[in-house]
């Protein structure tokens, strides 16, 4: 019974953290793919391209600022058009604006940063309105905090229920030994030789619990990736399972919890 | 080895078993309790293994306070006392050999050890046969007797006995005084309570009787 609840804690847990692991790579993907693309009421001369660049220096440093003109839009619309591009035959050749692309460095991470940053470009001369995907950025966000909260919860939820299951098991277990246990002490066994068995029960609990869940996420994992593996948004990501560390933390984390589950159940039923 | 001093037990409400009982018993000591049932004999020998604690008055074992013992000090302390207790207090799922060797394991005894003194116990008690068999499954007579192996086996400098030879007939009677007198003369203090007079009547020993909780010198031991 605390074998199960111990390995079904650790699935829990280790899916939400598994989640929020890829979710933030995910996250680090499209930081990298983050560029904010100020449109301008009229092409800048290249005096103006100096001016705009310091003024956008003088926020911060970025990877890259590049200016786009109305025709290279032009170019690059067409491009993107790829087999339609003669609908564009009839309209004239200004009709896009003229653009500048920032890059921001990649520390520039966090989405109220981002805003500031989008705010200043804003208020730059000839700047008529920033862009930089602000609905897919605060809704990724925002989710990417939702996982966190809930990894926090399930990560509580197992330290709960394993200490409680653990120590609720190792009691029922002293209840059922009472006989022995109190002969034990009658005989002379010390505290340290009375508890060393239960001790030892609770750390493999801890070990082959967290071991099962993990094996069971695994293929919970595996089944996933192979289900979904065809064209679609998963495509898109590389999704990976825990590092070594990352078992080895959350086993590590599964012993000790249900080691102290089985101390402190022996603690209070073994005033000797 | 044995020192106590006023010692008086009541239990709840009023119940009065032991009324300032002072005794001392020397080392090395073979020495009898007796008494008729209810008369406090079992009381005295719980307070001595320190399984219940006195209402008033001082018990030292071997010049230690057992009643303020704890933790280590106490379990090295129980190592050295052996108890046959009345009720037996056989771990009845277990075999005879595993309820001896508990005693000797507590102490971390070798296995080749305890296995040789099991075997030499059990000869001794007249059950070799039952090595292996489950506790639950021995006569009344039986047990007693393994629970007399298991107070005997670790060797220890005193070893108390609550009615030894309630359950046996005579030649097995004979049988467990002799392993008694045994642990007496390599140096055992020997407690024990009974109302059998047959076991003490012919014996040199110190005898001494609880009547409604206080104690009376029925016979010195000699010298």
């Amino acid at each position: 019974m605390t074998l199960l609840t111990v390995s079904l804690s650790v699935l829990i847990f280790a899916f939400f953290f598994l989640i929020y692991n890829n979710m933030l790579s995910v996250g680090d993907k499209l930081g990298d793919d983050l560029q904010l693309i100020v449109y301008l009421e009229e092409e800048p001369g290249p005096e103006m391209q100096e001016q705009l660049r310091k003024k956008i220096l003088a926020f911060d440093d970025v990877e890259e600022i590049r200016f786009i003109s109305k025709a290279e839009a032009l170019r690059k619309f067409s491009d993107q058009l790829g087999d339609d591009r003669d609908v564009l035959d009839d309209m004239p050749q200004d009709f896009l604006p003229a653009s500048i692309e920032v890059v921001p460095l990649k520390d520039l991470r966090s989405l109220s940063q981002v805003k500031l940053f989008s705010e200043y470009l804003a208020k730059l001369p000839a700047a008529e309105k920033v862009q930089y995907g602000q609905d897919w950025i605060e809704r990724f966000y925002y989710f990417t905090r939702l996982i966190s909260i809930i990894v926090l919860l399930s990560g509580g939820l197992l330290i709960l229920t394993s200490v409680f299951m653990v120590s609720y098991t190792i009691r029922l277990t002293i209840l059922g030994r009472q006989a022995e246990l109190e002969l034990l002490k009658l005989v002379g066994a010390t505290n340290y030789y009375i508890r060393t068995p239960f001790l030892i029960e609770g750390l493999l609990q801890g070990f082959i619990g967290s071991i099962l869940g993990l094996i069971s996420l695994y293929s919970l994992f595996q089944w996933i990736k192979l289900k979904f593996s065809g064209p679609g948004i998963m495509s898109l990501f590389e999704f990976t399972f825990f590092q070594a560390t990352t078992i080895s933390t959350i086993i590590a984390i599964s012993i000790v919890l249900c080691a102290v589950g089985s101390y402190t159940s022996m603690q209070k039923f073994l005033r000797i | 080895m044995i020192e106590m001093i006023k010692v008086s037990k009541t239990y709840p409400p009023e119940t009065k078993a032991l009324s300032d009982v002072s005794l001392s018993v020397a080392t090395g000591e073979m020495f009898f309790l007796i008494g008729m049932s209810g008369a406090g004999k079992t009381t005295l020998l719980k307070l001595l293994c320190n399984m219940e604690s006195p209402t008033n008055g001082l018990i030292e074992i071997g010049g230690v306070n057992i009643h303020r013992t704890r933790g280590r000090k106490l379990a090295r302390l129980r190592q050295k006392v052996g108890v046959a207790y009345q009720d037996f207090k056989l771990l009845t799922n277990r075999t005879v050999a595993e309820n001896i060797a508990i005693s000797m394991e507590v102490s971390y005894k070798k296995p080749q050890h305890i296995k040789k003194r099991v075997r030499d116990l059990l000869d001794q008690l007249s059950l070799a046969g039952k090595h292996d068999t489950i506790t639950a499954e021995l006569s009344r007579g039986e047990q007693q007797r393994v629970a007399l192996a298991r107070a005997v086996a670790n060797s220890p400098t005193l070893i108390l006995v609550d009615e030894p030879t309630g359950n046996l007939d005579s030649t097995t009677t004979e049988r467990v005084m002799q392993l008694l007198t045994k642990c007496n003369k390599s140096g055992a203090t020997v407690v024990i309570a009974t109302h059998d007079h047959s076991i003490y009547t012919n014996t040199h020993h110190r005898i001494m009787e609880l009547q409604h909780g206080r104690l009376n010198l029925v016979r010195k031991g000699a010298s």
